[in-house]
Order: C-alpha cells, then sequence, then structure tokens
C-alpha cells in the first residue's frame, strides 16, 4: 500500500552566488541544484536529461568545478558560488567558447550545447596548455547525439587558440 | 532538516542523535540518483562535504591514509597506479569532482571500481562513532553483503589506507570508452614481500577478492606457466550473474582473461621495481 500521507519535506534558507548575483531563497532540503537553477532562478539555460550524471548536459561550475546539477542538492550550494551557461557571455558579448560553438557549427539541436561549454569553460580555465587527451577527457561527461563531436572539438580548439592570441 | 558540520565530531554527534534516521550525502553521486529515481526519499541530511579534514591525504608510519571525502578528482593524481586509473575510470570528470572514496566504501556497490582497487591493495577502513570512537579494519571484512556492511547506525566512514608503496595494475571491462559502469573490473597489487592480491568489481554481491589465487602467488616469481594456472584459478573464485549489462560466462572467462594481464604487465614491468607503482 502506498503511503496515505506522504512526508512533509521541510525547507531551508539557502545563500548563494549564481552568476555574480546574490541570491536568498527558501527550498525544500531535498531539491537538486538543477531544479533550483531552472524552476526557483527561472535560468533555464541549464539542461536536465537523464538524472544520473550519464549525460552532462546539466554540467554548471560550483567554485570553479565542473558538477552536474542533476546530483548536487541546492542546500550544498549554500554559501558558495555557482557559475551558470546564462553567465559566461558579457551582456551581447559572448564568451570565446560560445562564440567558437557558433563559428564551426558545433550545435544541431543545442541540448547538449550548455553543458559542452560549461565543460569547455572549467578545462580553458584551468589550463593554458592543453593536450588533444586533455581535451577528449574534459569533454568526456558530455553526450551529444547529433553532431558525432567533431565540430565540438574543433570549436573548444578555436577558443583555445583564440583565448590565447587574446 | 538539512545539517551542514564543518568538523567531523559534530557529523558524529549528528550520526549518533539521528542514527538511519538522516541520510549522509557527500559528493551526492550515488544518494542524488537513487532520489532522483524515487528509490529513497529522505528529509533529513547529514552534509558532510564541509568537513575539510576528511579531504586530507597523508603518509604516517608506511601507510597513506585518504580521508574519507577525497574526491576521485584527487586519486587521479595519485601515484598508486591502479588506485589512479579506477578513479579515472570513474564518470566524467563533474562525477569525479563530486564523488568520493568515503561514498564509494558507503555505497559497496559491487561495480564500485575505488573499491576494487583498494580490495587488491590491502586497504583498511576507518570507522568512527561517538560512543566508541574510531576503529580500523580490513576492507575485506567490510564487505557483508550486496550493499550490507559493517558499518554501525552510529558510524560515520572517517579514512582507508593502504601501505605506501604496492606494486598494482588495473583494468576495466565496460560498455563506452567513457562514463563507463564496470562490466567486470579487476585490480592486482604487489607489496614488497612478493605477497599479490587480487581484486575483482561485478562478479559478485560485493566487490570480491581472490584468496586462493592469491596464496598461489605468494611468494612466488611470475612466470607464463604460473600465471596461466592462477588465470584459470581465479574463475573458480567468482560467482557472476546474469544482468543488463552482460552475461556470468562472459564475466568468468573475462576474470581470467584480466587476471593474465595484468599479471603478465607486472612480470614484464619487474625490473623497474616500485618506480611506476
Amino acid at each position: 500500500m502506498p503511503d496515505p500521507t506522504p512526508m512533509e519535506i521541510p525547507t531551508m534558507q539557502v545563500a548563494c552566488d549564481v552568476n555574480g548575483e546574490s541570491f536568498t531563497r527558501d527550498i525544500p532540503v531535498d531539491m537538486p541544484l538543477l531544479e533550483f537553477l531552472r524552476d526557483v532562478l527561472g535560468l533555464t539555460g541549464t539542461k536536465g536529461a537523464c538524472l544520473e550524471g550519464e549525460c552532462g548536459s546539466c554540467t554548471v561550475l560550483v567554485d570553479g568545478e565542473t558538477i552536474n546539477s542533476c546530483l548536487m542538492l541546492a542546500a550544498q550550494v549554500n554559501n558558495r558560488s555557482v557559475t551558470t551557461i546564462e553567465g559566461l557571455a558579457a551582456g551581447t558579448e559572448l564568451d570565446v567558447i560560445q562564440d567558437s560553438f557558433v563559428a564551426t557549427g558545433a550545435a544541431q539541436c543545442g541540448y547538449c550545447t550548455p553543458g559542452l561549454i560549461m565543460s569547455a569553460r572549467a578545462l580553458l580555465n584551468d589550463q593554458p596548455d592543453i593536450s588533444e587527451s586533455e581535451l577528449l577527457t574534459a569533454l568526456e561527461g558530455n553526450i551529444c547525439r547529433c553532431t558525432g563531436y567533431a565540430s565540438i572539438i574543433e570549436a573548444v580548439k578555436r577558443a583555445h587558440r583564440e583565448s590565447q592570441n587574446a | 532538516m538539512f545539517h551542514q558540520p564543518m568538523t567531523f565530531e559534530h557529523a558524529l554527534d549528528l550520526r549518533s542523535e539521528l542514527g538511519t534516521d538522516a541520510t549522509v550525502i557527500n559528493g551526492g553521486t550515488d544518494v542524488v540518483v537513487a532520489m532522483n529515481h524515487g528509490a529513497i526519499k529522505p528529509t533529513t541530511f547529514i552534509d558532510v562535504s564541509r568537513i575539510k579534514a576528511l579531504r586530507g591525504i597523508e603518509k604516517q608510519n608506511g601507510h597513506l591514509i585518504m580521508g574519507a571525502g577525497v574526491t576521485f578528482a584527487d586519486l587521479g593524481k595519485m601515484h598508486f597506479r591502479a588506485l589512479r586509473e579506477a578513479s579515472l575510470s570513474v564518470g566524467g570528470p563533474a562525477i569525479r569532482n563530486m564523488g568520493t572514496i568515503g561514498g564509494n566504501i558507503a555505497t559497496a556497490s559491487p561495480a564500485g571500481d575505488g573499491c576494487v582497487a583498494l580490495l587488491a591493495m590491502n586497504a583498511e577502513v576507518q570507522l568512527s562513532s561517538k560512543a566508541r570512537g574510531d576503529r580500523w579494519m580490513p576492507l575485506v571484512d567490510y564487505f557483508i553483503d550486496y550493499r550490507k556492511t559493517a558499518l554501525a547506525d552510529d558510524e560515520l566512514i572517517k579514512a582507508v589506507r593502504v601501505h605506501n608503496n604496492p606494486r598494482s595494475r588495473w583494468y576495466k571491462i565496460g560498455k563506452r570508452g567513457a562514463v563507463n559502469i564496470s562490466l567486470v573490473c579487476c585490480a592486482i597489487s604487489q607489496n614488497e614481500n612478493n605477497k599479490t592480491e587480487l581484486a575483482f568489481g561485478c562478479v559478485g554481491p560485493i566487490p570480491k577478492v581472490a584468496p586462493k589465487a592469491s596464496a598461489l602467488l605468494t611468494g612466488e616469481t611470475l612466470t607464463p606457466e604460473l600465471i596461466d594456472d592462477v588465470a584459470n584459478l581465479v574463475t573458480h573464485e567468482v560467482a557472476p550473474i546474469d544482468d543488463q549489462r552482460g552475461t556470468a560466462t562472459y564475466r568468468r572467462a573475462m576474470c581470467s582473461t584480466l587476471t593474465k594481464r595484468l599479471l603478465t604487465q607486472l612480470m614484464e614491468d619487474a625490473p623497474k621495481g616500485d618506480a611506476d607503482a
């Protein structure tokens, strides 16, 4: 028999920085970060699909490190700093990785794109020099079902070259 | 309630008070998957991810001690080859930034790559409670049955330790090149006294050692003939099942193949000593 009286989920206050802006919200303690970003803050650039860490479409940065936002609880980012795809462009000026994805045609349906760009962002933030294998490893947690990856890899290489020339 | 203790002592107080009413969470890569699947519906959490003391790696008395909160990304930088390669085979970078060795041991999945590498390295796990303090136990004794462990309801995993310098090898067979759940995996380590341990993942309800194969190897110099004997013997020491990832027959055969492959690597690399351990 299903439980006729579902357990009340306690709430808590979370204060965090998202894309440079401070937010304080009361949320259920069991809310995944993905749901917090999309449904509470309205930042729907971050996608969700598998909800088990297989696809990478929910990738965001927490204190500069890539994480799967479907597997972290929003409560866990209290007093931490989150960067989503919405935090990369400066006004109408795209981040160099976003620009490269446009230039090389690295997006088809586009669903995986925000996650891939965040993984690439973390890679380029961390390392001035990257090898082919480091690049492939950095993107290995992100699945694309359209492109076959060649144009995505080219986009990240181009972004890397552009950032070095900048 | 969402408890976020900053010290291990506070976490032990909470665990002592709340027991199994509270779900212990660190990286969330197992707990939140189970929540997303609807398998568990926790309303009280003890989040141990802010406890800095659990993130340390230190050398002590010939051991390397890793805090339970050390991530797979951290372990991927270590010099222990089996543990490093096992850790880098877990998920993708984001999962490795989140998932911890303590979580891998707590979940106690037969597919726990970190657990298999640690088992081959004769690891010991440190369990702590407010009432009884710390205890070390061999990891092999910690795993009891499918997802059933020696961890008491008031205990938390504090650390895991291995001897400083084993030579070790690792291989995982899965269906993909990355974000790859083990279909079968094998770890082998050899200490300075020529004692060799083998461990396997996904060949039974718990991460599994192969004591008969280890006994056959102990004190012996590796030869192709001995390696063949051991590779045959391990097929009798594992008890895999058919599941959606592969058949028992295939897994059993691969245990033999991986044993032969990894022992042959150890044999051929022997002159290099511990340099690549």
